[in-house]
């Protein structure tokens, strides 16, 4: 089957991956929650991972950014590399790390500050914004890339707490945007939205795809077909099966993911 | 699901089912009235105790004054004309002004002329009329060889006669005040001339072995320069440390013990606090004894499990889902404490602080334990100085045999009410200005 969705340069026929996971194993405590699981993540492809709860996908995507490492139980073993380099070398520093790998969460979270300061924290912390202009740049880019623009332009002093959920949904990915990322993590983001903010993150996301490379765990296998060329299937800590979205949909190569796929459990 | 058993269909209409739903809007019945005459009963102590206090106490802000006519002796205090200033300052700094009393008094009463009986008419005038007179003839000494009608203080027992506090229809000898001072005092009525005033010396001096002359800035502005001790030493110690075992501690069985230490150190008794105030500052320190500096650091130790408590609850109150925003933005982990976690915990902080301040400036038994307990009279003006505090003040008036300082214990209790609630005000008033929704 064709790759529908990504031009292949001929230049880069052999393409190396943004990021590439290679045996990772999570632990929290004794319990084995990621199983030696090897995948490589394109900078111009959506990557979906689905599964049943439990399974490890979340456990995986918080292994990207490290975000695991405030959890004081968990330790994680294996390679993860962004652009070659291993992120988990003591030599990286963590908070650069998520700059270039940030992150979107389940619930919408923003910080009960403006939206304006929602948006300028990231730039702010790393030093991005010179001057007050830039910074109004980047917070109205931000915004407009998230589609939010036109809907808050006339506010961004009001609180972000204040905007509906879709909304905050997509100010919170205008934020991790701001600081000009190379990775964006997506954990559920539409899980505690409505369908038609749903459909509104999902063409956001189509549209953000090329630019980042994203990885969203989603418990929707229409959202992950919708939006996804890249799809693994996680099932109890094992990497079940991954490759093109079509193929894992239309036509999987193991039973379990069939099994899922198709409601037979899950 | 052949062998399971269907129930049979529930009669919710049976007798004893009706019984079962009377019975439990019995019990709820009576939950109801029980929590209620509870808090019936916890306002009728308030008001019987805020009552009684305020009707001991409305009096200690009211003094008994004599008007005298006085006559400013020229040949006792000099003449301001004729001498340089600092030669007549120096005089009447010297001169006895009791003579001066013992005039106005001779004038007023002139049948009374027995040694024995001029003495104890000059006691129904309150010892600090003579500071009174003395401060008059510095600030304007034209008063000089004039006679003014001056508002003097009468002595505590005559207060309390006027305050109906002495019964007059008591046999003598059961009585304070005796038929000559009686007779006096009806005399000095009749011509309008005791009155009941506002005392505002009250608020302005120190204390004093006589009622009349007592006031509580003194220990005012002790406590005062003992919680800002106790603050400066409690706040920032207890935040961080709150911060520190919430954010940043290893959770391990050493910050366990410590949490644990925390939460019992809440529950010791004030009194352990000040001996081992006592033992550290003042034994192996070599602190001043009495001084607010040692008072503020024994309430700090006191108040830091509270402010700790209160940090930390209130710390862990901010949703995780804000840290994990932040950390995904890459802020390291202080910037995500100190832009994030402690402004949100800002109110809860803030809020038990002042709770802690507030019990910290209610407590006397740490302050007896170093020294806060002496008769101090001077207004305390530096943290090294010998003062004394407000409950500190109440517990000395409420132990003094004066018939007078009953009403001056309870006017203190009002203004350290005062204080407590305007500084539960100010923690209220605070969570709502700095509350923020998520």
């Amino acid at each position: 089957m064709l790759d529908m969705s990504t031009k292949v340069d001929p230049m880069t026929e052999i393409r190396t991956p943004k990021m590439a996971a290679k045996d990772v194993n999570v632990f929290y405590g004794d319990n084995h929650a990621v199983k030696g699981i090897s995948l490589d993540l394109y900078r111009d492809e959506v990557t979906a991972l689905i599964g049943p709860s439990g399974c490890g996908k979340s456990t995986f995507l918080r292994c990207l950014n490290r975000m695991n490492d405030t959890v004081a139980t968990c330790r994680v073993e294996g390679n993860i590399t962004l652009d070659g380099d291993d992120i988990y070398d003591p030599k990286i520093d963590v908070v650069q790390l998520r700059a270039r790998v940030g992150m979107v969460f389940q619930k919408p979270n923003p910080f009960p500050k403006s939206i304006y300061d929602n948006i300028a924290y990231g730039p702010r912390i790393h030093g991005l914004a010179r001057e007050r202009a830039d910074l109004d740049e980047i917070v109205a880019t931000s915004l407009e890339k998230a589609g939010l623009w036109n809907e808050v332009k006339d506010r961004l002093d009001s609180p972000g707490t204040a905007l509906s959920g879709g909304q905050q949904q997509r100010l919170c990915i205008a934020r991790a945007i701001a600081v000009n990322p190379e990775v964006i993590l997506m954990d559920e983001p539409c899980s505690a939205l409505d369908p038609i903010a749903t459909a509104k993150v999902e063409a956001l996301i189509d549209e953000l795809k090329g630019r980042y490379a994203i990885i969203i765990v989603t418990h929707s296998m229409q959202q992950a077909a919708r939006i996804s060329q890249k799809t693994a299937f996680f099932h109890m800590g094992d990497l079940v099966e991954h490759g093109d979205t079509t193929q894992i949909f239309t036509a999987p190569k193991e039973e379990r993911t069939r099994d899922y796929i198709t409601g037979r459990f899950g | 699901m052949s062998n399971t058993r269907d129930f049979e269909p529930t009669d919710w209409k049976s007798p004893e089912m009706q019984a079962r739903t009377r019975k439990r809007y019995r019990r709820d019945r009576t939950f109801r009235a029980m929590g209620f005459s509870a808090v019936i009963l916890a306002g009728l102590f308030l008001v019987l105790l805020i009552g009684r206090i305020f009707q001991d106490g409305a009096m200690g802000f009211m003094q008994t004054s004599i008007d005298l006519d006085v006559t400013f002796s020229e040949e006792l205090l000099g003449d301001p004309r004729a001498m340089d200033a600092e030669a007549f300052e120096e005089q009447v700094r010297q001169a006895n002004m009791s003579r001066l009393l013992d005039a106005a008094l001779t004038a007023q009463f002139p049948e009374v002329t027995s040694r024995r009986d001029r003495r104890a008419l000059i006691r129904i005038i309150s010892g600090g009329a003579r500071e009174q007179l003395r401060n008059m003839v510095l600030e304007t000494p034209a008063i000089v060889g004039t006679t003014k009608t001056v508002r003097l203080l009468a002595a505590d027992d005559i207060d309390q006669l006027r305050k109906g506090k002495i019964d007059a229809n008591e046999p003598e000898a059961n009585r304070k005040v005796k038929d000559q001072e009686l007779g006096w005092y009806n005399k000095l009525v009749e011509e309008d001339r005791v009155s009941l005033n506002f005392h505002t010396r009250f608020f302005t001096s120190g204390d004093s072995r006589d009622p009349e002359l007592a006031g509580i800035w003194g220990a005012t502005v002790g406590s005062a320069i003992t919680l800002v001790v106790t603050l400066l030493i409690a706040f920032p110690v207890g935040v961080l440390t709150a911060i520190y075992l919430e954010e940043f501690a290893p959770q391990n069985r050493l910050t366990d013990i410590i949490e644990i230490n925390i939460n019992n150190l809440a529950a010791v008794p004030s009194i352990v606090f000040g001996l081992l105030g006592l033992a550290v500052f003042l034994g192996v320190m070599h602190l001043p004894r009495s001084a607010p500096l040692v008072g503020g650091l024994t309430l700090a130790l006191m108040t830091l499990p509270t402010i700790i408590i209160a940090a930390r609850a209130s710390i862990k109150a901010v949703p995780p889902s804000i840290r994990d925003a932040a950390r995904g933005l890459g802020a390291s982990p202080m910037q995500v404490v100190f832009h994030h976690v402690v402004p949100l915990a800002m109110p809860g902080i803030l809020t038990g602080t002042i709770i802690g301040m507030a019990q910290a400036l209610g407590e006397t038994a740490p302050l007896l334990m170093i020294g806060m307990v002496a008769f101090i009279v001077d207004i305390p003006g530096g943290f090294t100085d010998a003062a004394t505090a407000l409950p500190v003040q109440i517990f000395l008036w409420a132990d003094s045999p004066e018939r007078a300082f009953v009403e001056k214990t309870s006017a203190a209790i009002m203004v350290l009410l005062t204080f407590l609630i305007a500084m539960n005000g100010l923690a209220i008033w605070l969570r709502q200005k700095f509350e923020r929704q998520w």
